[in-house]
């Protein structure tokens, strides 16, 4: 893909129809537009989009992001508003007044107190709220951090910590607890501190990498060059450099910074986002998008550059369905059409993580991710199972478009063994999310959490929660926060110890946030296991030198572990993110009655896949039982039971090409494991031929269906041998008169007498039965016709 | 249980086939019979043949005319015999078998019991004969079983066709006889020397009783190695070219562990798998020397030089025998896919042999081809071997268009997408691999067949070697026995297994059991458990709980 290729696209026109996008917005938007707003800010530690005004601050909750609710209004009196953010429990609004001054005000009573910088020569460059255990608010200044516990019963700002550094200026994400600071001439040396529950972490100074353009012209990294995501609960810091035209990737651990390879762009403006854990860089000049899937080691796009596409604008009868605001929705029609060339527009601000501001307009817009469109554009079929296999927002569209391109894959009848490692992912997947406990978890009780009871005082019950979890949870890990619904209780709590075992502690974090905490947990998994090894209180000390050493060949290794957690923490935040596009980032659960996980279980596997194609793949039986042999495979890895009509499948399957040799050996060997389905269809196809048959009845018998196996002896003749079974056994289950009659209709005088005789000895009282009286009848006048 | 085992009995034996009656009468004697046929046999013995041991194969419908009688001789061991003494042995044999046909057209005479010879008898195909002549004589190790006798004649006969067609196809294709001659010469020439012991036809005698020729011996794996294997033999048949049905073994050690081939083709490419292909065959041959080397008295070395002697030796009296009938010199190659010592592994892995000779013009060897019974179709024949892992791929002609150079594609297509596959598997048998005496269960000797798979399990061989003679005779009666009754009950009806219970104390004071049920049959040998009958039975149900799903604990 060439520049030239990218630039070529002229202003793309807003959700032109047919066009092809992998990432979309969905129209409408949602409209934060108050008279006499001064500006917007998006505080993310609430997830509120706050509009200011002369003396008052109207908050929009940004999860769910539909339907929009009516914003919540504080006045905050007269004077400039440099920044605004809520407290995490929300009683308290922060208000950066200038350089040197923040105001407190609690929202309850309304008293306010003023931060003032001690020093002239400081300037307050921002601050935040945060939920570590030793304090409440970061001020980000040109000489340092300061950190305060706001203490609201003696109405003051404690002073707990000071970090003196030079900061040119900083970067923070409440999602990633992490800030980055910025100094040096050319600000590109960094230092990082990470503000868990679990304490505050120092992370090593680190200088990013900046391209020279000319001999003595150093490029300055600027702010918006800098971006934080979290992509699979994993800390990322991305760094644009303009001169090289290059993406650089850092990843963090906790004692060490690790540049993971570099994204070519293509704009020198760039916009990151991340969707359900896919990474989008917006090349903004380009006007299009790329995604990339940071799971894998490769670097390479998931796809090639497509626009943005605006969904649902507004047609002839798009609007019918919301006629009750009808009016409003004109007036936007008109707006979006007066706007059409907006996307990637001047106004246009990139929110953490997937949430665009229109600052010129006042809309908010969410990215979502198009699933259909990105596998429908890759046909590297296990890659792509994989990839939808992750997500965790559209986890049912991701299950059926797995369930859809499996289908297609072996109706197509490509090679066995690239539907072999479809199969191994879709296996390897299910049997993850098993043992995650994720897959089968059924939601229950979680309509009494968030949505509605957010609903009157919005975005106070997002912010209370996570505080009382801090309190009562954020010092000890064992025992479950009171507040919280039973789900969220119950994830937390397996959660917990899961993680507990692997790596340390830090866990606790993660019922503030869930999507956050993993992040940690995760990003510090290569400390976890230095920590345990020293198992001192003080994070920071450890064998750094070494670590860092090892890191580069100790990178798979990791990984691996990174992996393996790293899906735990999918799996778990699976249950807060469920998928609604909307309502994912919400640290409440707002969890919706959906399949959790994309993961196809073996009944599904059979039900939605083997089942259907059966009948379409009837005239090439070798190819489908190939393909159900590496799904057996699979699925043996992981030692999960299929589902017994597989089984039953593959015996048709084998009988209907007369592969019986072959029948035999996957019953003797079990690959088709024994149950009474099988065995009848053993007898059913062992109609033509003999020895299948006998691997049938053979089966009953292993299975103890006695009653079934003897009546089989008696149909296929063997009188004694059913007789002697029935004894063995103890079957008392068939009526004598059943042998009794098989033997008449066999004409054999032989067997009657014996079969009569074996009831006489064996049946107390036989003797003196009906049927004695009656068989002993007919055994005579047989007796006498032969003899006659 | 005895008494429901004698039901069994009177139930089942209530008459007798044809055939049986005429074995009885020749056993019990006809005097005439006896005379004639020692008449023959002391004719025969002037002719010097130490071994013993005369095999002939003759066609009933060639030589009807007097003064043409050797036509009727397609083939005879040993070759030096003079054509009289050859023509009397024919001779008999025919007139038993015009004279039994009258009674059982279907199935003539299987034996003659003379006194000190006996005759068995194969028919090969319809009109073709195979008869063994092998001598009573004072030593007493020469006791045989007739089913033992006749399956090696079925084994040569099955193997021949598979490489060469059926006897009658190229008597047709060649009415003369010379190219079936020929071929049958080679063929059964190579297959006696693996009888050769010391200069001498060793056949399967009474110490082989716990052997069953013309089955197969399967490795026992677990649920996942096989759905390993029959993933690699997915993968195998997907190599294939088109959609044409390639079929597949795949043999670990000298044991089968897939087939994808009717259990009679399965039984014939096992035989010569183990006969030729496998690593213990390969190394046999062309490592001999190292025996040489380690100064082991192996009977291997012996044999080999003696076979190539005798193959030699007999090669060229053939030739002279050839000529005389009035045919022409054979200008053609004849395959000997059962020479010693002709496969060998190549570099790529696939096993190569130069005995199909070469394509017109080219130095490849020619890639050797197979009949398979079932479908009557010819098959390439592509071997590759993985350290003990010995996969045999049968691809139809039919489906490859430009010979050599077709079949290497198909070969590199193998290497490509399987030979990972067949690497993992390989290494994961031979991790479960428990050595020869894998099989052995301690106290017991046995032997397991599944006639309707063909498939045997016995006590490894040098556990076998530890049964003193008595007991390994009792057995070896006791089996003959028991053909006797399979072959009755066969005979009343081909579709009703035969439930069978047999338990004998032997002269030593051990036990001798055979049962038979819905096809399955257990022949077992306790030395040790010379207490009660009870104590026998007790034993042979553990065993039959244990190693055999309770196929054979039914009471």
């Amino acid at each position: 893909m060439s520049a030239k290729a990218l630039n070529s696209q002229p202003g793309v026109a807003l959700g032109g129809s047919g066009t092809l996008s992998h990432v979309y917005i969905q129209h409408p938007p949602l409209r934060c537009t108050i008279p006499g707003s001064k500006g917007l800010f998006y505080d993310d530690g609430n997830k509120l989009l706050l509009s200011v005004t002369s003396d008052q601050v109207f908050a929009w909750k940004t999860v769910p992001l539909t339907p929009p609710d009516a914003p919540s209004c504080d006045s905050i009196g007269e004077g400039p508003v440099l920044s605004v953010r809520y407290s995490l429990d929300a009683k308290v609004l922060g208000i950066q007044r200038s350089n040197h001054e923040i105001q407190f005000k609690n929202r309850e009573t309304g008293e306010a107190l003023i931060h003032r910088c001690r020093l002239e020569s400081e300037i307050i460059l921002g601050f935040f709220w945060i939920d570590c255990p030793t304090c409440d608010v970061v001020i980000v200044k040109t000489s340092g951090l300061d950190l305060f516990t706001y203490e609201p019963e003696v109405k003051i700002l404690r002073l707990v910590e000071t970090k003196k550094l030079n900061v040119c200026w900083y970067v923070y994400t409440h999602e990633s607890r992490m800030v980055l600071l910025a100094s040096g001439m050319q600000c590109k040396t960094f230092t990082g501190f990470q503000f868990s529950s679990g304490g505050i972490i120092r992370l090593p100074r680190f200088d990013m990498a900046m391209a020279q353009a000319e001999v003595n012209k150093k490029p300055v990294l600027a702010a918006e060059d800098v971006h934080i995501v979290t992509i699979y609960g994993r800390i990322y810091c991305l760094q644009v450099d303009r001169v090289a035209m290059l993406l650089h990737l850092y990843r963090f651990y906790r004692d060490a910074v690790i540049q993971q390879g570099s994204l070519t762009i293509y704009s020198s403006k760039i916009a990151v986002s991340v969707v359900d854990n896919v990474l989008l860089v917006h090349q903004v000049d380009a006007k299009v998008v790329i995604l990339y899937d940071m799971f894998a080691d490769s670097r390479a796009p998931i796809s090639a550059p497509l626009p943005l596409l605006v969904r649902g604008l507004p047609r002839a009868n798009a609007s019918s369905s919301r006629s009750s605001i009808n009016d409003a929705l004109h007036i936007e029609t008109n707006e979006m059409s007066d706007h059409e060339g907006s996307v990637y527009g001047e106004g246009w601000i990139f929110l953490v993580p997937d949430l665009i501001c229109d600052f010129v307009n006042g809309f908010l817009w969410r990215i979502h991710l198009d699933l259909e469109a990105i596998a429908a554009s890759n046909s590297e079929v296990p890659s792509i199972l994989d990839f939808l296999q992750r997500r965790k927002l559209e986890t049912n569209k991701a299950k059926q478009l797995c369930l859809a391109i499996t289908r297609a894959v072996i109706l197509e009848r490509r090679p066995v063994l690239m539907v072999a490692r479809a199969m191994d992912v879709l296996v390897n997947c299910f049997s993850h999310s098993m043992k995650m406990g994720g897959a089968r978890r059924t939601v229950s009780g979680e309509s009494t959490s968030t949505p509605t009871t957010q609903h009157g005082n919005n975005s106070r019950t997002v912010v209370d929660d996570p505080m009382s979890r801090v309190q009562t949870h954020g010092r000890s890990t064992k025992h479950e926060p009171a507040t919280v619904s039973g789900v969220v209780s119950e994830s937390i709590h397996y959660r917990t110890k899961d993680v507990d075992n692997e790596s340390l502690g830090l866990t606790t974090f993660s019922t503030i946030d869930r999507s956050s905490t993993l992040l940690v947990s995760h990003s510090e998994e290569n400390v976890n296991l230095a920590l345990q090894n020293t198992s001192s209180g003080e994070p920071l000390q450890k064998p750094l030198s070494s670590e860092f050493h090892d890191l580069g060949t100790k990178e798979g290794i990791k990984s691996i572990d990174a992996g393996t957690s790293d899906v735990e923490a999918e799996q778990s935040s699976s249950e807060s993110q469920l998928s609604p596009s909307s309502s994912r980032f919400d640290s409440n659960v707002s969890v919706e009655s959906q399949v959790p996980s994309a993961a196809i279980s073996p009944d599904e596997m059979y039900c939605s896949v083997f089942a259907l194609i059966e009948e379409e793949m009837a005239g090439d039986p070798a190819y489908l039982v190939a393909i159900i042999v590496e799904y057996l495979r699979s699925a043996a890895v992981e030692k999960l039971k299929v589902h017994p009509n597989l089984y039953v499948l593959t015996v048709q399957l084998l009988a209907r090409s007369d592969r019986y040799a072959e029948l035999g050996l996957f019953v003797m060997n079990k690959i088709l494991e024994p149950s009474k389905e099988v065995a009848l269809q053993l007898l059913e196809s062992g109609r033509q031929n003999l020895p299948t048959r006998k691997l049938g009845m053979d089966m009953l018998r292993r299975l103890s269906l006695h009653h079934d196996y003897v009546l089989l002896l008696v149909q296929d003749g063997y009188y004694l041998e059913a007789l002697r079974y029935v004894r063995k056994n103890k079957v008392n289950t068939i009526r004598p008169s059943l042998f009794l009659d098989a033997t008449i209709s066999s004409n054999d005088l032989q067997h009657l007498a014996a079969v009569l005789r074996f009831f006489s000895d064996f049946i107390p009282g036989f003797t003196n039965t009906s049927d004695h009286e009656t068989y002993y009848r007919i055994l005579n006048e047989m007796n006498s016709s032969v003899a006659a | 249980m005895f008494g429901c085992f004698e039901a069994v009995l009177s139930l089942c034996g209530r008459s007798e086939s044809d055939n049986y009656r005429l074995r009885e009468r020749i056993r019990e004697g006809d005097s005439s019979i006896w005379e004639s046929e020692d008449f023959i046999m002391g004719l025969s013995s002037t002719a010097t043949t130490n071994e013993g041991i005369q095999l002939c194969i003759f066609d009933l419908r060639r030589g009807q005319h007097e003064g043409q009688e050797l036509d009727k001789i397609l083939f005879f061991f040993p070759a030096d015999l003079s054509f009289s003494t050859q023509l009397s042995v024919i001779g008999l044999s025919e007139g038993l078998i015009t004279f039994t046909r009258i009674f059982s057209p279907d199935a003539a005479c299987e034996v003659i019991e003379a006194e000190r010879h006996s005759h068995v008898f194969y028919q090969a195909e319809p009109d073709i004969w195979m008869v063994m002549v092998v001598e009573k004589n004072k030593d007493t190790e020469a006791i045989w079983r007739n089913d033992a006798l006749q399956r090696v004649l079925k084994e040569v006969h099955s193997l021949f066709v598979m490489f060469h067609g059926s006897i009658r196809a190229l008597l047709e294709k060649e009415p003369g006889g010379g190219v079936a001659r020929s071929h049958l010469y080679s063929f059964v020439m190579d297959y006696l020397t693996d009888f050769l012991v010391a200069k001498k036809l060793h056949l399967p005698s009474f110490r082989d009783c716990l052997k069953e020729r013309g089955t197969v011996q399967m490795l026992t794996v677990g649920r996942e190695a096989a759905i390993e294997v029959q993933s690699l033999v997915r993968i195998l048949e997907s190599a294939c070219p088109g959609n044409t049905a390639c079929n597949s073994l795949v043999l670990f050690q000298d044991l089968l562990v897939s087939t994808t081939l009717s259990p009679d083709d399965t039984v014939n490419l096992f035989a010569y798998a183990v006969l030729r292909l496998t690593p213990r065959s390969l190394s046999h041959g062309t490592n001999s020397w190292s025996y040489l080397r380690k100064g082991s008295t192996a009977s291997h070395v012996p044999t080999g030089s003696i076979s190539d002697n005798s193959g030699s030796a007999t090669e060229q009296s053939y030739t002279s025998h050839d000529t005389s009938p009035g045919r022409q010199g054979q200008r053609y190659h004849i395959p000997r896919p059962l020479q010693r010592d002709k496969w060998s592994k190549g570099k790529d892995g696939f096993l190569v042999t130069e005995t199909w000779g070469a394509e017109v013009g080219s130095l490849i060897p020619a890639t050797p081809t197979v009949w398979l019974q079932q479908t009557d179709e010819r098959m390439y024949l592509c071997v590759f071997q993985q350290k003990y892992l010995t996969v045999i791929l049968l691809i139809p002609v039919s489906s490859i268009i430009n010979g050599e150079q077709g079949i290497s594609m198909v070969k590199q297509l193998v290497l490509e997408t399987a030979s990972l596959n067949i690497f993992k598997v390989e290494e994961r048998l031979s991790r479960g691999w428990g050595g020869g005496n894998a099989y052995h269960v301690s106290g017991y000797r046995y032997l397991l067949c599944d006639r309707d798979r063909n498939i045997s399990r016995a006590s490894p061989p040098g556990k076998v070697t530890t049964l003193t003679k008595d007991s390994l005779l009792a057995l070896n009666k006791l089996r003959e026995e028991v053909d006797v009754e399979k072959s009755r009950a066969k005979w009343d009806d081909p579709n009703h297994d035969k439930d069978l219970e047999i338990c004998i104390r032997a002269r030593n004071n051990a036990w001798v059991i055979a049962r038979l049920t819905k096809g399955k049959e257990l022949y077992m040998v306790l030395e040790k458990a010379n207490e009660t009958l009870l104590y026998a039975s007790d034993a042979v149900e553990k065993f039959s709980n244990r190693y055999c799903n309770g196929t054979f604990s039914l009471d």
